[in-house]
């Protein structure tokens, strides 16, 4: 919807206040000028009126007198001339009156005029008429005669005064008519004002509703979030401050207060009664730091330490940095937080971990025993009885002869055990560097390595789609040299070891432990012989630390070698799994991840 | 600068008094036994290299782990000598950790063995590294040929 939007502009509203108040000028305009000529219309029918009521009034002063007249001819009393001239002076204000209200009308005043002398030579014919009855012996045919012409004349001027009532009245008419037009013209326009101004109440009725409503939404919002942030404070442990550089003035949150110990609000807000609190080491780098960076407006960076009124420390971390507020003052806000637990498991951490690395370096000095000072001894053993077997082996007995070989054999299992753990040590700890490592050539230094042993089995090693992969290479060459080691010791008698070292597609059925393996994620490699092969039971057993599965003399191991290539394996975050079946042949499954 | 013509002189440098003997027998086996000298730690060989009158070997066998004077001391006093410049050295020590291997290859030795726990080898590896052609193996010295496999 669009109107709710343009309703919530207030550029918009102001607009058509504007629009609406020129509209209801112009209409009151219209009105009051309507009204105006109203009232002019009023005026002119009043004074209409007027004209008419004076002409019929000066026709009935004219009956009036000629009535009179009458009576006086009949009965010769003079009562009836009593009010003759008075008369007389009534028509003269009549007229008067008339050629004022007439006025800004030449052509009635023109007809009033001949009014006026029509009423002169009225009265002249009263005149007449009076004296001729007057004297005692009249001619009754020059009364009658007379008074006819008074009666005619008397017709005529009736007919003229009405005449001119007749005009009067259209006139009017006219203006009525007029005069009705305008008055329903100026009940429209005050209708319409009247509707305008309603419009426009209710508009900013309702807007005034919408924006006080959505003032108080706002506000209720800001107290909450006020309230809330407080809250937070109180529950994360930091405290906020603000510097205005203009008014030089600090505000502290309720919060800054409560980690310096003390209640909210309890001390006026400002540096020294803060600086009360920092321990006397830090005193000078926090004042410093702080002071520098309201010159150059540089965020800081400071951990102090309070020391509170109880006498314990607490360690504080102070970050602050500039911004400008909405009067444009350049304002440092900060957050202090305290981070005494923290850093107090931090110092234990270091301690502890101070304590692992003497472990370590324990553990590396009898590594270091085994690899070295205890082979020293054993190899000299060992040189003795090559020398031994060599010079005086002919003086000893047949017995002494099979004691001496087994010392012999005893000697060189040791010694095979002593480069087997030193091995497996090597892949727990030491540096796990990555690097790109072709499998091929690995494959070829370690058939190398073990020439002489495949030589003596006559064993034939086929390599087939290894890939090139990140790994620690020595690491790898150990793996490969322990499996083959372990399929050419573990072969069948009589028969030629086949062993086959083989990259593969990995089916969407491939799984380790529930783990699903895909393609697109690792490598497979598959490590296969011919040799004796053992019970899937033991599948995972082989895997681990010391363990044996023949245990005939025949076959010399230390238990070490497979640890150690699941060892490896997981330093590579791959998998090994193992597929066997007495007489069947082993299969060792490799997956290695692609990107490691 | 060695030739045929010049009977090949043998240093060994070891603390092991065994380890000295096992190596006079292999070179007296080897009918070398005129041209074999042993000195029982670093200090000893280096008071005698240093010398001016003393006669230099072709090759010197030099232990790592050695009191007093280690090997290592021994091949950076050796190498920063131009003296000693035609000496070949044989690093000849128990350990065949990386790091040793490592360190020696850098500081200037010319081949790595491993004390063998076998005496037949033992006579093997002395007369490997007697018949090198030093000049060949120096020039084509890498970390591969270092390490002298038995």
């Amino acid at each position: 919807m669009k109107f709710p939007k343009l309703y919530k502009s207030t550029q918009i509203f102001k607009i058509a206040l504007v629009i609406a108040i020129v509209v209801i000028g112009y209409i009151a305009s219209v009105f009051y000028s309507k009204m105006k000529s109203l009232d002019a219309s009023v005026e002119l029918i009043a004074t209409s009126n007027q004209t008419q009521l004076e002409l019929e009034k000066l026709l009935s002063i004219i009956s009036n007198y000629e009535t009179n007249l009458r009576s006086y001819i009949i009965t010769k009393d003079d009562v009836y001339l009593k009010d003759r001239f008075l008369s007389r002076g009534e028509i003269a204000l009549n007229i008067k009156r008339l050629k004022v209200l007439t006025s800004d009308n030449p052509i009635v005043n023109r007809d009033l005029d001949s009014l006026q002398r029509m009423f002169d030579y009225r009265f002249k014919l009263f005149r007449e008429t009076l004296t001729i009855a007057k004297s005692n012996n009249f001619d009754r045919n020059e009364l009658n005669e007379a008074l006819l012409k008074s009666t005619n004349f008397t017709n005529q001027m009736r007919t003229f005064v009405y005449k001119r009532i007749n005009t009067e009245s259209q006139k009017l008419k006219k203006l009525n008519d007029n005069h009705q037009f305008e008055l329903e013209d100026s009940i429209v326009s005050a209708f319409l004002l009247v509707l305008l101004s309603l419009l426009i109440l209710l508009l900013s009725f309702n807007k005034m509703r919408v924006d006080i409503n959505e003032l108080k939404k706002t506000n209720d919002e800001l107290k909450f979030l006020n309230h809330s942030f407080n809250n937070a404070e109180k529950i994360a442990g930091f405290g906020h401050w603000k510097y205005n550089l203009d008014t030089q003035k600090y505000t502290f949150s309720d919060n800054f207060y409560r980690l310096l110990g003390i209640e909210p609000q309890s001390f006026d807000s400002n540096l020294e009664n803060v600086m009360d609190f920092v321990h006397p080491d830090d005193a000078e780098y926090v004042l410093q730091t702080h002071k520098q960076s309201l010159i150059d407006h540089q965020s800081t960076n400071i951990m102090l330490r309070y020391v509170l009124k109880t006498g314990e420390i607490r360690y504080i971390m102070s970050v602050g940095s500039f911004t400008r507020n909405s009067l444009g003052n350049l304002v440092k806000v900060g957050v202090n937080y305290d981070i005494t637990e923290q850093f107090q498991k931090t110092l234990e951490l270091e301690d502890s971990n101070k304590h692992l690395k003497a472990i370590n370096s324990e553990l590396e000095s009898f590594n270091n025993i085994v690899s070295h000072d205890l082979q020293e001894p054993m190899r000299k053993i060992q040189m003795f009885i090559s020398r031994l077997k060599e010079k005086e082996a002919d003086v000893l007995s047949d017995q002494g002869k099979d004691y001496f070989s087994k010392i012999n054999l005893a000697a060189n299992r040791m010694q095979t055990l002593m480069i087997d753990l030193v091995n497996y040590t090597r892949t727990i700890k030491g540096d796990k560097i990555f690097v790109k490592t072709s499998l091929e050539k690995i494959l070829d230094q370690v058939q190398a390595d073990l020439s002489q042993n495949i030589e003596e089995k006559k064993a034939k090693i086929t390599v087939k789609n290894l890939p090139v992969i990140q790994a620690i290479p020595f690491q790898m060459e150990q793996l490969f040299i322990n499996l083959i080691s372990n399929s050419l010791k573990y072969s069948r008698e009589n028969v030629i070891p086949k062993i086959s070292i083989t990259g593969e597609k990995i089916n969407d059925s491939d799984q380790y432990d529930d783990i699903s393996i895909s393609d697109k994620k690792c490598y497979k490699i598959v490590v296969s012989d011919n040799g004796i092969g053992f019970k899937q039971e033991y599948a995972e057993r082989i895997f681990m630390l010391f363990q044996r599965l023949e245990t005939d003399s025949k076959y010399t191991g230390t238990g070490l070698g497979l640890a150690i290539c699941k060892k490896i394996i997981e330093n590579h975050n791959g998998y090994i799994k193992a597929k066997s079946a007495p007489g069947e042949g082993t299969k060792f499954f490799i997956y290695l991840p692609k990107n490691t | 600068m060695i030739t045929h013509k010049d009977p090949i002189q043998i240093f060994l440098a070891d603390d092991d008094e065994d380890d000295r003997n096992f190596f006079s027998e292999a070179i007296t086996e080897l009918k070398m036994e005129n041209r074999v000298t042993t000195f029982k730690d670093g200090k000893d060989l280096m008071d005698y290299l240093e010398k001016p009158d003393s006669r230099l070997p072709h090759i010197l066998f030099l232990d790592l782990n050695m009191p007093c004077k280690t090997g290592f001391d021994c091949l950076k006093e050796i190498r920063t000598n131009s003296r000693f410049k035609d000496i070949s050295i044989a690093i000849y020590s128990t350990s065949s950790s990386e790091k040793d291997i490592e360190e020696t290859f850098v500081g200037g030795a010319n081949i790595y063995i491993k004390k063998p726990n076998d005496f037949s080898k033992l006579k093997k590896v002395i007369k490997d590294v007697v018949n090198i052609n030093w000049q060949f193996h120096s020039s084509g010295l890498n970390k591969e040929t270092f390490f002298f496999s038995i």
